[in-house]
């Protein structure tokens, strides 16, 4: 990226193209303009084309799930009753139940971490403290440290600590804050003029009453982009929660439509499992479809501040 | 990108450890009035400590002790309903059962397996360059392509897995389209090919985005210099674009083969559990041995190999950019 400047520098005359000239040009990209519209449009139906075949296979009935036709012959609501039934059979509560615990140990731990981690971006970005960049290099060194390595020791210490029993295990730890999400906040807190705080605090205010007060609501857009993008990993995640749940009854969503996939294959299950699938990803397509712009821009961000 | 953060974090600490020196460097982000007291100094280090208490507690706590502890596991058999010091001492029996001895083969299936999860990394970098190049153009509709590329990356895994499964299931939708008769998840290529096309499939969005990102920087004027130059397209890919988002490149390669390395969710879901199998992927081996009766330990030094091979292959990478960023 540091080249682009070099390269802007390097003065090319330009040359006045002809009209006849420009014509023909235009007409080039108007076909190409067609051609990479169809065959994205092409592409579009491949990574759509999985979430049909799932809404249309929980309309069918089990014996008809292994073909090759799209469409059901016969339309049915079977896999989304027997999803609910075999979902009160697997735990109290049934998927209410599932959806209850994806949002216990999904929300709480978006709202700590993300003031927490806040905080330390504050820190990291703005205050000057004794050892502020030694720890800011081991942070990021933790992110590179496989979970493989933590993880089964994390699972023996909460199973010890009498976390496991309930939905704790995956909730408390988070709460210390993300790495990942004071890296991004810092960026985007070094975008913004040190006069601001100055100027408050010449007003009186201490460093937590300006922070809170000032810089908090002019990071907002960046929190609540960290804050949907936390969700979305939080509420999918699955190696986390299959490691630290140990009651039947706390499992997430993602844990109980793979209980109910089992092992897979057997056609008369294969409609429920779709249709706790599909019913599992409901919460995520709305948050999707509502913030789209706001996370496809903080990857945008990310790409061109990381 | 990351790299460059650390450097500039270093170079930035050697600075700030020298406090007698007035700050005046240029770069330099926390750059206070001159007037500042010794007790607003003294202050900015106890509240900057408080700030980041929540962060160093979780990283002793959650991640430090754990460390530890996965450590000296290396060396018990020790079992998940035991304290670490009631089980039994082996010594280097567990890491000599990975490197040659009972567990060596699985363990190295597994490996060879991660890797072969690993091939959509390069692939998916390719097809995503072509498709933010598409999706970079100035016509009607690209807002949307972006959204929709990005869907299956957004999804729960084991949602879009499930459904991977039982289209590619024997007697699935994807047999009976082809009208072949090949077992998916269970033979070798079959495997292999499905977790690599769901991986694509699944990642292939936020690679593009992040290459239409890094797309914003490379100069049009050049461009349409080499143009009047008589360059071809083909020309102009290879020597200006590709070199410009060669940041890009880097970090998504970096963090890409770091989450390769890791691979678990899609394999496990798809072929079902157990070991010693295609799918088997190095931290389903961890996983596995976790439940084992007295598994901990071989598992902990299943991770830690897995965690030095990442280390090594991350200070190779950026011993690399740095070569490739001199040559510049």
């Amino acid at each position: 990226m540091e080249n682009q400047e070099a390269l802007r520098q390097t003065n090319i005359p330009q040359v006045q193209p002809m009209s006849e000239k420009n014509k023909h040009i235009n007409r080039r990209k108007l076909i190409m303009n067609i051609v990479v519209t169809v065959l994205l449009s092409l592409g579009s139906v491949i990574m759509l084309f999985p979430f049909l075949w799932m809404l249309l296979a929980t309309l069918k009935p089990g014996y008809e799930i292994y073909s090759g036709d799209l469409f059901p012959h016969e339309w049915t609501f079977a896999g989304y009753k027997e999803m609910w039934t075999e979902c009160g059979y697997m735990m109290e509560g049934g998927i209410i139940r599932g959806f209850v615990n994806s949002i216990v140990t999904t929300v709480p731990v978006v709202l700590v971490q993300i003031i927490v981690s806040a905080f330390a971006a504050y820190a990291f970005a703005k205050l000057n403290f004794v050892g502020k960049n030694v720890m800011f290099l081991i942070f990021l060194g933790t992110m590179a440290i496989p979970f493989a390595v933590i993880m089964l020791p994390q699972a023996w210490l909460y199973g010890r600590m009498g976390l496991t029993n309930g939905p704790l295990a995956v909730i408390i730890p988070k709460f210390f804050g993300s790495i990942g999400t004071v890296f991004f906040l810092r960026q985007f807190l070094f975008g913004i003029p040190d006069s601001i705080s100055e100027a408050a605090r010449l007003d009186g205010a201490g460093y937590t009453r300006t922070f809170i007060s000032i810089i908090l609501p002019l990071i907002m857009p960046a929190l609540a982009t960290q804050g949907i993008l936390s969700f979305i990993g939080n509420w999918n995640d699955f190696l986390g929660p299959m490691l630290f749940i140990g009651d039947v009854n706390w499992k997430t969503l993602p844990l109980l439509v793979n209980d109910l996939n089992g092992a897979g294959g057997q056609m008369e299950y294969v409609p429920r499992a779709l249709a706790a699938s599909l019913v599992s990803l409901v919460p995520i397509v709305i948050v999707f479809a509502a913030f789209q712009k706001k996370i496809i821009g903080s990857i945008v961000f990310s790409a061109v501040k990381g | 990108m990351e790299a460059n953060h650390v450097e500039n974090a270093g170079n930035a600490e050697n600075v700030s450890s020298v406090p007698s020196v007035p700050v005046v460097e240029a770069g330099n982000k926390t750059k206070k009035p001159m007037g500042m007291g010794a007790s607003l100094k003294r202050t900015e280090n106890i509240l900057g400590w408080v700030y980041i208490s929540p962060m160093v507690i979780g990283l002793l706590v959650f991640t430090a002790i754990p460390i530890i502890m996965s450590i000296m596991a290396m060396f018990y058999q020790w079992d998940k309903s035991l304290l670490l010091f009631e089980s039994k001492f082996v010594g280097f029996d567990n890491i000599k059962s990975i490197f040659g001895g009972l567990d060596s083969a699985t363990y190295w299936k597994a490996f060879g397996n991660t890797w072969k999860f690993a091939l959509q990394l390069p692939l998916g970098m390719i097809i995503g360059l072509f498709l933010a190049l598409a999706m970079n153009r100035d016509m009607k509709g690209v807002q949307a392509f972006r959204v929709i590329y990005y869907i299956p990356g957004v999804m729960s895994v084991v949602a879009v897995t499930i459904v991977w499964q039982n289209m590619f299931n024997l007697d699935g939708y994807i047999n009976a389209l082809l009208g072949s008769n090949m077992d998916w998840l269970k033979d070798d290529f079959g495997i292999t090919f499905v977790v690599n096309l769901l991986l694509i499939w699944k990642g292939v969005g936020y690679t593009t985005l992040m290459f239409i990102a890094g797309l914003q920087s490379v100069s049009t004027d050049q461009i349409e210099a080499a143009k009047i130059d008589g360059a071809n397209s083909w020309t102009i890919l290879i020597k200006i674009t590709l070199p410009a988002l060669y940041p890009i490149i880097f970090y998504l390669f970096v963090t890409g083969l770091m989450g390769a390395m890791q691979i678990f969710n899609e394999p496990f879901i798809l072929a079902k559990y157990g070991i010693d199998n295609n799918a088997m992927t190095t931290v389903s081996f961890v996983n596995y041995y976790f439940n084992q009766p007295g598994g901990l330990g071989l598992a902990s030094v299943g991770a830690w190999v897995l965690a030095i091979i990442i280390f090594i292959l991350t200070a190779i990478q950026m011993l690399v950019d740095k070569k490739m960023r001199g040559d510049y």
